[in-house]
């Protein structure tokens, strides 16, 4: 290697350290490569040159097709030499060049002379060389060598042949697979290495036949297997072969767990540590199973070697996710770990404290951690971060420390994505842990006040917003949010002057002072900050001018965006914009699933204003002599999401009559819809007569459209009822490359969900800046005065939202928040009911020992109509009595329902029926299936309780669980607390989630008869286990497709179709 | 799979590097993932001394051996513990060939050796020989000693 090359680079100035590739250039190289063709070969000197070359390749250089073709054909020429050096690095250059297809053939021959060759080391090269660059066609010619070889006596050559045979399977799998016998031979081998490859290849050949694998494992597992590779190969394929024999033995020891403990006692580290892992993850592994894995990884996270402890202590990481307990006898060594050299071994450590630790431990560690933070790079104290947030999650009550440990870390030094993670984990913990928030919100505040981030910093300011207003005194925010208008960049000002009109709109006694901070604002130097201060200060009726009401400021500030801002290449086309009006926001179309993660998204609200709509019906000719509209509902969705044809509704009140706008959006890009129309059947209706209908002429793909109904009420009465709808339509195929539709159309029709028509579409959610003014200034003869029992509760927030959401009113002053764990609540409400009446409503909830709930409701003036009726049905001891439904009304229910005969006849009996039927998806395809459940004779509550449903703010149903074959697993433990008298009752049933299964827990008085529970006076208990992974899906919530409240009190748990969401 | 192995001088220069089944447009991001792991990690490390990291689903063991880092990286059954098994391999044929913990100049002289060692070692991406005597026979295409 003593090529003199010159000295160029400065740096290097002391002689000994200088390359020998110091100014190699590829042009060079290649002039040198020609002693390639020299007839008297150098063998030094070519080496030279080809080390050159692999130098220049291994720099990533490449050559070009000539330059790589040229160095090829050269290269070809050294097997004339027979020196054994050079003949090495041959056979590496030709294999670095990867000759094409074209070229291949110039070797061919001598590689195959090479293969027969009486030198042994010549042979195991040109096979490993001809594998690499052969094709199929060639690889048919030298099989018979290469099975030859598999079973040669040299190792080498046969390692050789079985490595090749490995690869060669991706790409020839036919006739390796011919190789079998040779293989099985070459496992006999006394070579430890040709025995790994061996087996390697003989799995890889037989891997789609379990049989054949079972019978390798068993055999080999009895036998000796002398390679530690090999052995820790067949314990991988053990493993595999217990996993999949894991459904047949259902009783007795689970088989080859001898082998696999056996293996922890070899010798080989690497054996012992496979044999650990492997114990570690088998499926539903027992605590007994687990201990001697376990011990053994003690061992090694105190080895000095650092692979040892990485490898243990990650495993142990991953077992803790699992099996927290089987882990803690390690906690003591691993706490030694924190503060190992190897930071990855030192986060490892820590996130498994976090997993294994409890609640009396969590302090400790906290301090050891605050150590350890400092000295770590950000990617592992997001770990880290992320780690505590869950560890937060699972010990609401050590909130305290764990976000003082978030908010000391976020005061110090770090990169953006860490501090990120900071932020998103104080938010997550601010809305799971109610009590964490005010303390959470004051720690964002000091954040901002010292915040390089922009991005950060506006979503705090949005987040301040949304929550500070409606904490217990919003004005200590203020200071910090309007620090950000003097102090910050133009982005954060803007969002800071949101923020301060969100507390006015919010907060009445603050909005004089908003006022002032916000006029200053005019002044600002920024055009968008000046802008919105301005616009806030109108909105907000700074001016004098009451003309906006607070329920338009606050839809305003806290609304999303009507219309996507999209971006777009293509210039616009005044000609492609549709001529009806498109009212309807696109983000309604998506399916209300996910939880806003991170940073709080605002609440969804209705987004389409009154105006828009208001406009929208009065120019058309049927709808214009209607008179003033007085509210406009949120849309309700009439279809699911991603069905053919999207459907949604939109019900306007007017004094006399009330219009049903169905936005419709076809979703076939195949289909053009012409002559849509919906066919409303208002036999459940009796006030309401249909007057006009208007029909959309054509609904093309994905561009929404809407048609009418419009029914005649009597003058100023809150009439209710249920609509059922037919979607009809004709239908013509569109030929999608040319975009034109066909000339004939098919008639045809499509059912849509029920639409109903309640109380609180005549109430208009109108706040009033002052209640208690309000309150004094109405005539105190037209007070009434309540009291209701409302059943048992989970706790008070959730009454006071149900009672909010029936009567459809504004929540005045915040009082809609129900501080947790308080024991009675006032909540303050303001409308207007139709008829222009003004109703202030006062409500006082008290909760007992058992939960349940008593509410007092006070209201001025009287508007007994509504709220008598509705509050009567919501009550929990006051339902009202089952309504007949008709008898076709009735079976068009049980089509849909799917609910049995018999059962529809037992039920008849009772005073109460709940039904349910969804349909659920899995994962990523779909699978329909009806499910329904009959609960009889109990009350709502009682039939909620045991349907696992929880009922949110918003009347929605939420469940928690998975789906098996035929029906939903539902997460969680629901007591019977029936009536004193009731049978049943103190029965439960649960649903737990435990390593891996699903475990089923039934107790009550009582036996099975047949399908059904019989009471009785025997206590019966009984024990289910369900394994997970037979499981379709998880899902975490249900949401009822139907509008309405569940449970009107009918007997009949709202809607019997449930939208599943999987995650 | 055995993903990469490379060796950097003390710099980060890259002296030799090779992908098996890396797409190549992910190349360099790994080259300099892998430069900047040495460069936060290997300050002061004893030669031979083993240092493991792991990025997403890929194991990383890497470590200093005189002037010379050593990366290997590894998926599926290459973990940590089998990767430690390749780097020893290679860093003993490594100190085989150069007689000792090599010097930057060193290693480069002895670089067409060492290629052919890692040749025998690492075959697209499969571990093949672990003893060094063995492999410093097959280098010299010289049949092993224990047949």
């Amino acid at each position: 290697m003593a090529q003199p090359l010159v000295k160029k680079d400065d740096d290097h100035d002391d002689e000994a350290e200088y390359s020998p590739f110091l100014g190699i250039e590829k042009g060079a190289v290649l002039q040198e490569a020609r002693v390639f063709n020299d007839p008297q070969l150098d063998p030094r000197r070519c080496s030279q040159v080809i080390t050159k070359l692999l130098y220049l390749l291994n720099q990533g250089e490449t050559f070009t097709k000539i330059e790589a073709t040229e160095v090829f054909f050269a290269v070809t020429k050294l097997f004339q030499s027979r020196d054994l050096g050079l003949r090495r690095m041959v056979y590496l250059m030709i294999k670095e060049l990867s000759p094409s297809s074209d070229e291949v053939i110039i070797v061919t021959s001598s590689l195959m002379k090479d293969m027969n060759s009486k030198t042994d080391m010549y042979r195991a090269n040109a096979i490993r060389v001809l594998c690499r660059i052969t094709d199929g066609t060639l690889l048919t010619q030298i099989e018979r060598y290469l099975k030859q070889a598999i079973v040669d006596k040299n190792p080498v050559v046969a390692s050789a042949a079985l490595v090749s045979g490995i690869h060669l399977l991706q790409s020839n799998p036919e006739i390796v697979k011919r190789w079998s016998n040779e293989v099985q031979e070459a496992m006999q081998s006394r070579a430890a290495l040709v025995q790994f490859h061996a087996l390697a290849l003989l799995h890889q050949i037989r891997q789609n036949d379990r049989l054949a694998v079972s019978k390798l494992v068993t055999s080999l597992t009895r036998g000796t297997v002398r390679s530690p590779l090999a052995q820790c190969l067949l314990i991988r394929y053990t493993c595999q072969v217990i996993r999949e024999s894991a459904g047949n033995t259902q009783t007795g020891e689970r088989p080859f767990y001898d082998y696999l403990e056996s293996c922890l006692r070899h010798k080989a580290e690497m054996v012992i540590f496979e044999a650990a892992r492997a114990i570690t993850e088998l499926n539903g592994v027992t605590s007994r199973e687990l201990t001697p894995a376990i011990t053994v990884l003690q061992l090694f996270l105190s080895s000095s070697k650092p692979v040892l402890r990485f490898a243990a202590v990650r495993t142990l990481n991953k077992v803790a996710m699992m099996h927290p307990m089987a882990v803690t006898n390690c906690n003591i060594d691993m706490e030694s770990l924190i503060s190992d050299q190897n930071r990855s071994i030192a986060t490892l450590a820590i996130t498994t404290l976090l997993k294994t630790g409890n609640e009396s431990s969590v302090d400790r560690l906290m301090k050891q951690i605050t150590n350890f933070m400092s000295d770590i790079a950000d990617e592992f104290k997001i770990v880290v971060v992320e780690a505590i947030r869950s560890l937060c999650l699972k010990f609401p009550l050590k909130y305290r420390s764990l976000m003082n440990f978030l908010s000391n870390i976020l005061r110090e030094e770090g990169g953006f994505e860490y501090k990120k993670a900071i932020v998103d984990s104080i938010v997550i913990l601010i809305r799971d842990i109610p009590d964490a928030k005010e303390s959470g919100l004051l720690h964002l505040c000091e954040f901002i006040e010292d915040c390089e981030f922009t991005y950060l910093s506006t979503q705090i300011l949005h987040f301040l917003g949304i929550e500070g207003p409606k904490t217990s005194d919003p004005s200590k925010y203020i200071r910090y949010i309007y620090n950000r208008v003097h102090l910050e960049n133009a982005t954060v000002r803007a969002s800071a002057v949101s923020t301060l009109a969100k507390f006015g709109a919010m907060v009445d006694s603050l909005k004089p002072r908003i006022f002032v901070l916000l006029r200053r604002c005019l002044f600002d130097s920024d055009d968008e900050v000046r802008d919105r201060a301005t616009l806030y200060l109108n909105t907000l009726g700074a001016d004098g001018a009451m003309d906006e009401t607070n329920e338009d400021a606050s839809e305003f500030l806290f609304g999303s965006l009507d219309v996507p801002l999209e971006s777009s290449d293509e210039p616009f086309d005044i000609s492609s914009v549709p001529r009806e009006v498109k009212v309807q926001p696109l983000a309604e179309k998506k399916a209300p699933s996910k939880k806003p993660a991170g940073l709080g998204a605002p609440p969804s609200g209705p987004t389409a204003t009154v105006d828009a709509y208001e406009k929208l019906l009065s120019s058309i000719p049927e709808f214009s002599s209607f008179g003033n509209l007085f509210k406009s509902s949120a849309p309700v969705e009439l279809t699911e999401a991603e069905t053919e044809y999207a459907v949604n509704v939109v019900k306007h009140i007017f004094d006399q009559h009330v219009v049903f706008q169905y936005n419709c959006t076809n979703t076939i890009p195949e289909q053009l819809l012409e002559n849509v129309t919906v066919l409303v059947d208002s036999s459940e209706a009796e006030e309401f007569a249909e007057v006009a209908s208007k029909p959309l002429q054509s609904l093309p793909y994905d561009s929404p459209g809407q048609t009418f109904v419009a029914f005649e009420k009597p003058q100023g009465v809150p009439a209710v009822g249920k609509f059922s709808n037919i979607l009809k339509f004709i239908v013509k195929e569109v030929d999608t490359s040319t975009g034109e539709a066909e000339d004939d159309g098919v008639e045809d029709e499509y059912r849509l969900e029920d639409l109903e028509v309640v109380a609180a579409d005549y109430m208009q959610k109108v706040g009033v800046s002052n209640f208690r003014n309000a309150w004094e200034n109405m005539n105190p003869d037209s007070e009434r005065v309540d009291e209701y029992g409302l059943g048992p509760r989970e706790n008070l927030s959730e009454a006071v939202n149900a009672v909010i959401n029936l009567l459809g009113m504004q929540p005045c002053e915040g009082t809609e928040v129900v501080p947790s764990n308080s024991r009675s609540h006032t909540c303050l409400l303001s409308g207007v009911f139709i008829g222009n009446v003004r109703v202030l409503v006062r409500l006082s909830f008290g909760i007992d020992g058992e939960k349940e709930v008593a509410m007092k409701l006070a209201r001025a003036p009287a508007a007994q109509q509504v709220n008598s009726g509705k509050l009567r049905e919501f009550g929990g001891k006051t339902v009202a009595a089952r309504e007949e439904l008709r008898p076709d009304k009735r079976d068009k229910k049980r089509k849909r329902a799917g609910v049995r005969e018999g059962a529809r006849e037992k039920s008849r009996e009772t005073a109460l029926e709940v039904k349910f039927a969804w349909k659920k998806r899995k994962g990523r395809g779909r699978s329909d299936g009806i499910c329904e459940e009959l609960f009889m004779g109990m009350n709502r509550e009682v039939a909620c309780n045991l349907a696992f449903l929880t009922i949110n703010e918003k009347g929605k149903a939420r469940m928690e669980g998975w789906c098996d074959g035929d029906g939903l697993l539902l997460l969680g433990e629901r007591r019977w607390r029936g009536e004193e008298e009731e049978e049943g009752k103190g029965s439960t049933l649960a649903f737990t989630e435990k390593d891996g299964w699903i475990e089923e827990r039934m107790r009550w008085k009582g036996k099975m008869d047949g399908s059904s529970w019989m009471y009785g006076d025997e206590e019966v208990e009984e024990q289910h286990r369900v394994e997970k992974d037979g499981l379709g899906c998880r899902f975490d919530e249900v949401v009822p497709v139907i509008e309405g409240p569940i449970g009107e009190g009918k007997g009949d748990l709202g809607s019997p179709d449930f939208r599943v969401s999987s995650n | 799979m055995i993903l990469a192995v490379l060796f950097a001088n003390s710099v980060g220069n890259i002296l030799v590097e090779r992908f098996n089944g890396v797409p190549a447009e992910e190349r360099l991001h790994w080259r300099s993932f892998l430069v900047k792991l040495g460069a936060d990690n290997l300050k002061g490390v004893k030669n031979e001394e083993l240092l493991v990291a792991c990025h997403k689903s890929v194991y990383i063991v890497y470590t200093v051996l005189g002037d010379v880092s050593i990366f290997v990286v590894g998926k599926d059954e290459y973990d940590e513990l089998a990767l430690s098994e390749v780097i020893f391999v290679i860093t003993s044929a490594v100190k085989d060939v150069c007689g000792k913990p090599p010097t930057e100049r060193l290693f480069l002289d002895k670089y067409g050796r060492i290629c052919l060692c890692l040749d025998e070692i690492v075959w697209t991406g499969l571990l093949e020989n672990t003893e060094k005597d063995r492999i410093k026979r097959l280098i010299r295409l010289k049949p092993p000693t224990e047949f």
